[in-house]
């Protein structure tokens, strides 16, 4: 990732970062390689397509992680459940052009996001459901990291 | 109580970094003062503890972006007034007798002062004076810092917890130098956020960061991210090596502390394995 003065400012100052009182939905995004984790917070007003009124997320996870999920909840705020199908289907779209780490941090905001609109709706139709939980898929072994091992297992 | 103790960790983090902006003598002072509310903190989950009451650690974003320090004093003593109106919710009255009395004390010195300008604390100019460093170099820094300060947050945190929660001697005798280690790390990189204008307070801790269930697995974590630590320590020496020598030697300073962090924690790691 490079520091340019967009990013800068969501590391200076996250956005939606910190837990939520009593949310209607919550979701999570989890890397199984590494133990890391975002969860995302959602209060949602009922409607036919429902609408997200707040959202927060909170992270075990590196700079990375808190730049994309600072990013992602902006754009989540405010916004309708098919738009937000889209944000998460736009987000996943651009992994292809990240580096592996970077692309593994954004597939678990984005994923965290999805879980939390479909525990929403799950929980229409179950009060009691808990939360979904998602994998990501991406591996975030450095590019050098995988040439050094395959180099060894020659 | 619980609104006590988040807003004396408000109070600690905002009087901490405050003095990473300062470039006088208050910067003493503020560190001063950052300890004693930091004591305070520890005071407050003591009481909890002892009175078998559950607490997090959780807190909103503090936020410290002013162009002035006396923005940042001022918000300080609101937020020591806030704290002093809500002593009555602990119970323990030698603990609220000593905090009262620090608070009053701290209100008075925190009002004497001097202005300063830190408005280029928040620039995000990246530079750090007298230090010439490629994009790569002064990309590689800015995200080290962003990491390893909110790390040694953590890890005051965590051992802090961990010290709070335990009877064990031996082991609160290496929580201590770890957190005070920490510490030392924490300012060190504060300072240098500041002076690269991007600084920021690290966001708050998730529960089950410092909540862990198994000790030993959080210590041999723990060992493998100093190693990892150390790797980008001798990294961004190499950087910076050709711009600066004196930033080449600290981060040649910062890689070898790390080898004493990793030997207090295989120490701990030998100890529970043991008992």
């Amino acid at each position: 990732m490079t520091a340019d003065a967009h990013l800068i400012e969501h590391m200076m100052n996250p956005q939606n970062y910190g837990n939520m009182e009593n949310p209607d939905a919550s979701g999570m995004g989890k890397n199984p390689q590494n133990g890391e984790k975002v969860a995302i917070h959602l209060k949602v007003e009922k409607q036919d397509d429902p609408l997200i009124t707040d959202i927060s997320f909170q992270a075990i996870g590196c700079t990375t992680t808190i730049v994309a999920g600072s990013i992602v909840t902006s754009e989540a705020k405010g916004i309708h459940f098919s738009r937000a199908e889209e944000l998460v289907s736009a987000t996943l779209g651009l992994l292809e052009n990240q580096s592996p780490e970077d692309a593994a941090c954004t597939e678990m905001v984005a994923l965290a996001l999805k879980a939390a609109l479909d525990t929403y709706r799950e929980k229409q139709k179950d009060p009691e459901f808990s939360l979904y939980s998602y994998h990501i898929t991406t591996d975030c072994t450095p590019k050098e990291e995988i040439e050094e091992i395959k180099e060894e297992n020659k | 109580m619980k609104q006590l103790f988040k807003e004396v960790h408000e109070a600690w983090l905002a009087t901490q970094f405050t003095g990473f902006m300062s470039q006088t003598q208050s910067r003493q002072d503020l560190y001063e003062f950052a300890n004693i509310l930091f004591k305070h903190l520890t005071w407050l989950e003591n009481d909890f503890i002892k009175n078998n009451i559950s607490y997090t650690y959780d807190i909103p974003q503090v936020p410290i972006r002013v162009t002035h320090i006396s923005h940042m004093i001022n918000n300080i003593i609101k937020r020591m007034e806030s704290i002093e109106s809500q002593l009555s919710t602990c119970k323990d009255e030698h603990v609220t007798f000593r905090m009262a009395s620090d608070l009053s004390y701290m209100k008075a010195a925190l009002s004497k002062l001097p202005e300063e300008e830190v408005e280029k604390c928040f620039l995000a100019e990246k530079k750090y004076p007298n230090v010439e460093l490629s994009d790569e170099a002064r990309d590689a820094l800015t995200i080290f810092l962003f990491e390893e300060s909110y790390k040694e947050y953590e890890l005051i945190m965590v051992y802090n917890y961990s010290k709070a929660n335990s009877n064990d001697a031996f082991l609160n005798r290496i929580f201590q130098i770890l957190i005070d280690e920490s510490f030392f790390h924490l300012r060190s990189f504060g300072q240098m956020m500041a002076e690269m204008g991007i600084l920021g307070v690290p966001r708050s801790l998730m529960e089950e960061i410092y909540k862990f269930d198994n000790l030993e697995q959080f210590l041999k974590d723990g060992i493998q991210e100093e190693i990892g630590a150390k790797e980008e320590c001798k990294k961004l020496a190499d950087a910076v090596s050709a711009s600066s020598e004196h930033f080449a030697a600290f981060f040649t300073f910062i890689n070898n502390q790390e080898n004493y962090h990793i030997a207090l924690m295989e120490e701990a790691l030998e100890y529970i394995n043991n008992k």
